[in-house]
């Protein structure tokens, strides 16, 4: 019991030698091999480290000298420390793929200015239409004291339910249909509207959740042919959607198939319901 | 390619040089110790312990058994390669700014600073490649840098040439026997230093490297201006690859004026240029700071960088390397 006559606290003596486990070794089928090693931190919690490594062992011709000098004792801050590279100088960076290209700046060019211009476009999505600033009309510091761009009626006359797409064009009293007030062509309750779109292949996604997003639909409804287009209708203050998406086809046969598969397809918590869209009167 | 990454310096390095086998790489930093390493896999041979102050510069002679190092510490100093011993001190007035052996190893030169009412010099002592010899205290060569301080100097083939590269933007060719000047040309830009110049596999030519954002091929024989590689950044080194004709810059937005200046984006990577074309083929990221030195291995199978960030950097060039060729290059091996 020599050991413990040595050490005076016995609850350090129970960690060293209970608490960690010895590492390890299972060779895998695949010839990699699966280290487990423990460790304890310096705030005393232990650590568990699982590696998967394969080995290859590369064999290499080289100079005698070389090989001498392989076999070299280390020295100064590595000295008795074991063969082979050390974790705390010695790492691997990450993967560089680097292929060597005649006119190469040309081609960096091309990448950067393509890069500009998606993020130009990024950019331009949003404005306000408040202040015409570069975020959302929500979060518009003006939001309380500046009616919306080309809205005639200031936001404090207590016309609460007059949205921004209901409220009436700069024309003056005589009467504006809906589609063409200002703030409706941004986007809204336009059901086909001023264009004429051909909806014979046109389905109407209704009981769509709120959270459902555009890419979403796209997604799941492209399994059945070519979407040419997805419009999921949004409250224009909170940005969720409303609960009714249009989604175009560009093949009836395609958007008939859909229909028949997608309606009743559970999506979020909800079930939709799918039809083909009536046209717009 | 996967380089191995060195983070044996906790601050930032200054130079590193290959062994002439190209198997142990040796490294200085300002954080005064001088690490080997074995270039094949990162491991690290040891560490050299004496030095007093940030270290500018290291140079190992052409049989890896004498390292010879230099730094703000006013001294360069000669160690076995073996094992770390220190063998030998030479005290200056000065800082050291540049060591290098002469192609035979027999000869050891040395670049010190400007400062304190001293011109800059460049120092040549004669050296015994043995470790127990007993070296020689006195130069047996100085070369005063009346008009402007030298930066960086090398000699040439045979050990014929002292080439020195001068703060002003000019180069000097002197007689590495006698000390006396044959040429001093403007290569760069007028008053922008040199910081680098580095030699070809036969040391008939060599590469500059110039905060002007430019590198030049220069011949050793009469200075000419072989061919100039044009950059966006100020550089800080560039070698020259043998097997393939490239050549490899390193520099940055030097590390005072990161923080003033907004493109600093793409500035830190070593740039591939075509040694003949001129042309940019292609970069190599990694760093996070400027490129202080960037060294090719003798056998050009790869070449390793050394940061302003403290860490080296190993790379080990891949085939698509390799393989690269210009069309004009490839219509001339079918023929």
């Amino acid at each position: 019991m020599s050991k413990v006559a040595g050490r005076t606290d016995w609850a350090e003596e129970e960690d060293e030698d209970i608490g960690i486990p010895p590492p390890q070794i299972t060779k895998n089928k695949d010839g990699t091999e699966t280290i487990v090693t423990y460790h304890i931190r310096e705030d005393g919690k232990k650590v568990k480290t699982t590696r998967r490594i394969k080995k290859t062992v590369i064999k290499q011709v080289v100079n005698p000298r070389v090989a001498e000098r392989k076999q070299w004792a280390k020295f100064g801050n590595e000295k008795g420390k074991a063969a082979g590279p050390q974790t705390d100088t010695t790492s691997v960076a990450e993967n560089i793929v680097f292929r060597p290209m005649a006119n190469w700046k040309a081609s960096a060019d091309d990448k950067s200015e393509h890069e500009k211009k998606k993020a130009a476009v990024k950019d331009a999505k949003i404005k306000c239409r408040i202040c015409s600033g570069d975020h959302w009309t929500t979060k518009c510091p003006f939001k309380d004291t500046m009616a919306p761009e080309g809205a005639d009626t200031p936001a404090d006359l207590g016309l609460d339910d007059a949205e921004p797409a209901g409220g009436l064009g700069a024309g003056g009293s005589s009467y504006v249909p809906p589609h063409l007030r200002k703030g409706g062509a941004g986007s809204g309750e336009r059901m086909g509207g001023k264009y004429e779109r051909d909806d014979l292949a046109t389905l109407r996604v209704t009981n769509v959740s709120e959270f459902a997003e555009e890419g979403d639909l796209r997604d799941m409804f492209s399994r059945f042919g070519h979407v040419t287009r997805v419009f999921l209708a949004k409250d224009r203050e909170t940005q969720r959607a409303k609960g009714f998406a249009f989604v175009s086809f560009a093949d009836r046969a395609d958007a008939a198939k859909a229909c028949e598969k997608m309606d009743g397809y559970g999506f979020g918590h909800l079930i939709l319901r799918v039809e083909f869209a009536r046209k717009s009167t | 390619m996967r380089p191995i990454l060195l983070s044996g310096h906790e601050r930032a390095l200054t130079q590193v040089k290959y062994s002439r086998d190209g198997d142990i790489i040796f490294s200085v930093s300002k954080d005064h110790v001088i690490c080997a390493w074995f270039s094949i896999n990162g491991e690290r041979l040891g560490t050299y312990h004496g030095h007093q102050g940030a270290l500018w510069t290291v140079d190992v002679d052409p049989s890896t058994t004498l390292l010879a190092s230099g730094g703000a510490d006013n001294t360069i100093r000669l160690w076995e390669v073996k094992t770390g011993r220190l063998l030998k001190t030479w005290d200056f007035p000065t800082a050291i700014k540049r060591v290098e052996f002469s192609p035979d190893g027999r000869r050891l030169l040395g670049v010190t600073e400007k400062r304190m009412g001293y011109l800059g010099t460049i120092v040549v002592f004669d050296i015994i490649l043995e470790v127990d010899a007993d070296q020689t205290n006195e130069p047996s060569l100085r070369i005063e840098c009346t008009e402007s301080k030298a930066t960086v100097a090398g000699f040439s083939y045979v050990g014929k040439y002292i080439i020195a590269g001068h703060e002003d933007g000019t180069v000097s060719q002197y007689d590495a026997k006698t000390a006396e000047q044959y040429l001093n040309l403007t290569v760069h830009e007028p008053d922008i230093p040199i910081t680098d110049l580095q030699w070809s596999a036969d040391r008939t030519y060599f590469i500059t490297a110039s905060k002007d954002k430019t590198a030049k091929l220069v011949s050793a024989v009469d200075l000419e201006v072989l061919k100039t590689y044009v950059t966006d950044t100020p550089l800080n080194s560039a070698a020259i690859t043998p097997v393939k004709d490239f050549v490899i810059l390193g520099g940055g937005q030097a590390a005072m004026d990161v923080t003033t200046t907004s493109a600093r984006q793409g500035k830190f990577e070593a740039r591939f240029y075509h040694k003949i074309f001129e042309e940019e083929i292609g970069r190599v990221r990694g760093h996070f700071g400027p490129l202080n030195y960037v060294a090719v291995h003798p056998e050009g199978t790869g070449y390793c960088s050394g940061g302003e960030d403290g860490y080296v950097r190993v790379h080990h060039f891949d085939k698509a390397y390799f393989d690269f060729l210009y069309e004009v290059e490839r219509e001339q091996a079918k023929i």
